[in-house]
């Protein structure tokens, strides 16, 4: 095969033959050529003509071939884009309705987070005016599985730390809304690209003329190139003696971002300038512009490199593009600049004066008049703080619904496809359990602590906190901390007898005194009291709620360690529970997130509800993808369920849990057990009302002792967060197959009401004595036929 | 246990001869929000209607997420459970639909009609799960309370 170079070669040498020989002949001796001067031009020059036309053929062939490729190259990039879009991870939307507990600041503080804007009415999305007892705002709107939320203005009275009064702008009540949730994070493994799509007719017009008056001019008259932007650079450089302009459109810019390397070297100049013109050619001036809007790159947020002016006007200022002033419009297209050079968060004058440069171009253009434009020049940049976005502000649960998402989600399906996830984080709730924790902690710098609160009913995780600087992203304490749980495990050793209810009820009798067991390996376990004392014979009851070791150790001995083991397993543990009676007192290391699935169940009266940190995924378009739906699964009869609640109830009137009563509205039935593990190297709290469950963990990450024990410092903690969270008391209502039946000082006897050392407990139908003391009227229980039925059913 | 057992046995057989002097419609119960639930006039209640008419229009989800959300403003609802169970049922998990109609119970309002309807519910929860002996129990329950009615 002959190459078209070969060619031109062979024939070069052919026709420099005559040459050469003429060089050699002598003088005075006619060369053939010198005998045809005029044949031998002519040969010449149509030989050289057939050389360019040659070349020029085959340039052209290579041209065509080159554009051919460029044009392929433009189109099925432009035509098969897929954003890099990470997942957007959102808090729960609040709900609105009349007779909603919230107070006028905490209004306050979801409006500063959301960045509502203020003013003398809530005339856009975005915005809010105070009135005499009240706020008029006007939502943004959202999407969800249940179709969403529409922006719409509304008005809230807050009466008395509720919500008295609801309707719409035109005053009609309205029986429910919502505020758009805040997002608090987006995942986005290792490096990648972060934006928030925008469409061309959401972006602000002010935004695109600023634009042009800018970057381009001449953007809707020219066809990919403007020639003299192109001539200005050419001058421009060879003035300074080096690259300084790109006189590049905003389609070369786009082609530029798009498909080519940032260097500036004259062969990319050349490949830019014919994709320009065929990016003109296939599309739009809107398409060139839409995709332009959202792919230039506008910042770097460590690994996340932050592309977009939709991203942008979160990133910088909090808010969405269509939000933003004049002012903040011109810092994000000064950035396009150098958003590194201009970055105005490290170089503030910089950004202001390249601001201020956009300004008055937009001005020369007409856009701003010159009252506006010294308005605009005198207004702070008003860029966020970085740390004071939410974006940042909620690292561990985000670990947590990350791990959660992870299950289901490849990471390149979460990196790219612009899921939108909805969890269950209660912005409220975690800014208090922060709060609380950090508060108690000030003094004590070597200890840390976790703090995770649910909704027991629907087993939302509402809020989690890994760390007393919450902001600080790291260790989660909550998920991955491994201590032992301590007194925490002694609900399952009683719950373990409960579930023979033949052999044991709340009023049996166990006996807190020294004892000792040999193991299999020849060690001698003698559990102790924590105050080296044993108080000899008392109720379950009481053991439970005075955490006394020596009974509950009893207790597990006598119920079974197998069937201790398999509470543990059925309460939620998934963790290996050592084979050891040492369980009973907590010798079993959970993490903090794991003893509050348990407690969970304990909440529910026995319904195991997988924690969940999501409800929803959408798609990038808001269509529901999938739905994380309540999940329970009873795992304990209903009566033994409640049992155990009220005996936890009695640890917070009569036990450990003391303090929280005598803090708490009388009102607000709680329960709850304190722990604390050998050396109070851990301290724990973990409890519930009606509305919320909560667990705190105190503890040091060099494992020394905290000085504290659950009761001198995670009940402390606790009471405090569930006295600021809006609470509904446990419900104490025994259900069927249940009865309050009094007892007689040995737990052995129906007694009558004020006998001495009688007390009344719930107690299983089965569970009932027949026996009667000779004390008091014995009040009548099922029997007979009655107690044949109830025995069904128990 | 075996004790139990036996119980159980005597108690179909006597139930099913009684069964003969029930006619089917005693057995119809009527499915309707009881009064007292306070549901009822609520700011939930809107919100239980849209779960209402996602779930004709066969959007379970959506009704799903509206009855979640019901459940958030009006928490002591007997009904929003049953609803929510119901749903579960239609989505093919009898085992949470077991859980909420248990709630369901634990809040119902006095009203024998009702109570009877969700042992019944918590009968079909049973049975799919295929556990018959729980089915019979919850039937029978919901027997008792019609004759009570």
């Amino acid at each position: 095969m002959v190459m078209p170079g070969s060619i031109a070669k062979r024939e070069g040498a052919i026709y420099c033959r005559p040459m050469s020989k003429a060089k050699k002949s002598p003088p005075g001796k006619r060369s053939p050529a010198r005998k045809a001067p005029g044949r031998a031009a002519a040969s010449s020059g149509i030989g050289w003509r057939r050389l360019v036309w040659q070349l020029m053929l085959v340039s052209l062939v290579i041209g065509l071939l080159g554009l051919a490729w460029l044009d392929a190259r433009v189109r099925q990039r432009f035509d098969n884009h897929q954003w890099q879009l990470p997942a957007r991870v959102y808090a729960r939307p609040v709900e609105l309705f009349s007779g909603r507990e919230m107070t006028a600041e905490n209004l306050d503080q979801l409006l500063t987070l959301l960045r509502y804007r203020r003013g003398d009415a809530a005339r856009e999305p975005g915005s809010y005016a105070r009135f005499n007892g009240g706020v008029s705002l006007y939502t943004r709107g959202f999407q969800d599985s249940d179709g969403g939320e529409p922006a719409q203005q509304i008005r809230l009275l807050i009466d008395s730390q509720r919500i008295g009064k609801l309707t719409d702008a035109s005053g009609q009540p309205l029986p429910v809304a919502r505020l758009e949730p805040l997002q608090i994070g987006s995942i986005h493994p290792g490096h990648s690209e972060d934006r928030v799509l925008v469409k061309l007719e959401d972006v602000p017009p002010l935004l695109v003329h600023m634009l042009m008056a800018t970057e381009d001019r001449s953007f809707h008259e020219h066809h990919g190139i403007s020639i003299r932007g192109l001539m200005r650079a050419v001058f421009a450089n060879l003035r300074a003696g080096q690259m300084e302009q790109g006189g590049s459109t905003l389609t070369q810019q786009l082609v530029k971002n798009f498909w080519l390397t940032r260097e500036r070297t004259l062969s990319r100049k050349l490949t830019e300038i014919p994709m320009a013109l065929l990016l003109e050619l296939h599309y739009s001036k809107a398409q060139i512009l839409e995709t332009y809007l959202n792919e230039v790159y506008l910042g770097q947020d460590g690994g996340r490199a932050i592309h977009g002016m939709g991203l942008a006007a979160q990133f910088y200022f909090g808010r969405p593009l269509a939000e933003l002033e004049p002012h903040q419009l011109a810092m994000l297209i000064g950035l396009l600049k150098g958003p590194s050079y201009y970055d105005p968060r490290r170089h503030p004058e910089r950004a202001r004066q390249r601001r201020d440069t956009v300004l008055q171009a937009a001005a020369s253009q007409g856009l701003l008049d010159d009252k506006l434009l010294s308005y605009l020049r005198n207004k702070p940049l008003e860029v966020v703080p970085k740390g004071g976005s939410a974006l940042y502000a909620f690292p561990h649960f985000i670990d947590l619904v990350r791990r959660q998402l992870g299950r289901d989600y490849p990471a390149e399906v979460l990196a790219s496809e612009g899921l939108v996830i909805h969890s269950t984080l209660d912005v409220l709730a975690q800014l208090v359990a922060e709060q609380k924790l950090s508060d108690f902690l000030v003094p004590h710098t070597a200890l840390n602590g976790a703090v995770i609160i649910t909704a027991p009913d629907q087993g939302d995780v509402l809020a989690l906190v890994g760390d007393k600087s919450p902001r600080r992203a790291g260790f989660n304490r909550a998920l991955d901390a491994q201590r032992p749980i301590g007194s925490l495990a002694k609900p399952a050793v009683v719950l373990a007898a409960l579930q023979q209810p033949t052999k044991f009820h709340l009023g049996t009798r166990v006996t807190d005194g020294p004892f000792e067991v040999r193991m299999e390996d020849g060690q001698v376990w003698q559990p102790k009291n924590f105050d080296n004392q044993s108080l000899g014979a008392m109720s379950l009851t009481d053991a439970l709620a005075q955490s006394r070791n020596q009974a509950i150790a009893r207790l597990g001995l006598d119920a079974g360690l197998g069937e201790v083991i398999r509470t543990l397993q059925k309460l939620g543990v998934q963790s290996r529970i050592p084979p050891y009676p040492s369980i009973f007192l907590g010798s079993l290391n959970l993490s903090p997130f794991e003893t509050a699935v348990m407690y969970q169940t304990i909440a529910t009266g026995g319904q195991r509800t997988p924690l969940r940190s999501i409800t929803d995924v959408l798609d990038r378009h808001g269509q529901p993808l999938a739905r994380y739906p309540v999940r329970p699964e009873q795992v304990f009869d209903p009566q033994q369920g409640y049992l155990l609640q009220w005996a936890l109830r009695q640890a917070m009137i009569r036990g450990t849990g003391r303090y929280a009563v005598a803090q708490l509205p009388a009102n607000l039935l709680v329960a709850g057990k304190t722990g604390t593990s050998d050396g109070q190297r851990d301290a724990w709290f973990a409890g519930f009302s009606g509305s919320h469950l909560a667990l705190v963990w105190l503890g040091r990450d060099d494992n020394g002792d905290t000085g504290f024990t659950g009761s001198s410092g995670p009940l402390r903690i606790w009471t405090s967060i569930m006295a600021a969270l809006p609470q509904r008391p446990m419900r104490l209502t025994p259900p069927a197959g249940v009865e309050m039946v009094w007892l007689d000082a040995d737990g052995v006897r129906r007694s009558g009401q004020g006998c001495e050392g009688a007390r009344e407990y719930p107690l299983m139908t089965s569970s009932i004595p027949q026996q009667t003391s000779a004390c008091g009227k014995v009040q009548s229980v099922p029997g007979g036929v009655k107690r044949w039925f109830k025995g069904l059913f128990d | 246990m075996v004790q139990r057992v036996v119980r159980l046995i005597v108690m179909v057989a006597v139930v099913s001869l009684a069964a003969c002097a029930v006619t089917p419609g005693d057995m119809s119960m009527p499915m309707e929000m009881p009064a007292g639930d306070p549901l009822k006039g609520s700011a939930a209640e809107s919100l239980w209607q849209m779960a209402v008419a996602a779930r004709e229009q066969n959007n379970l989800a959506a009704a799903g997420r509206y009855l979640e959300r019901a459940l958030y403003l009006q928490p002591e609802s007997s009904w929003l459970y049953r609803e929510l169970a119901e749903l579960r049922l239609r989505e093919d998990d009898p085992q949470s639909a077991e859980v909420m109609i248990q709630r369901a119970l634990r809040l119902a309002p006095p009203r024998p009609t009702y109570q009877a309807a969700l042992w019944q519910l918590l009968a079909t929860a049973r049975m799919r799960q295929g556990d018959e002996q729980g089915a019979e129990r919850a039937r029978l329950e919901a027997e008792m309370l019609v004759r009570r009615r």
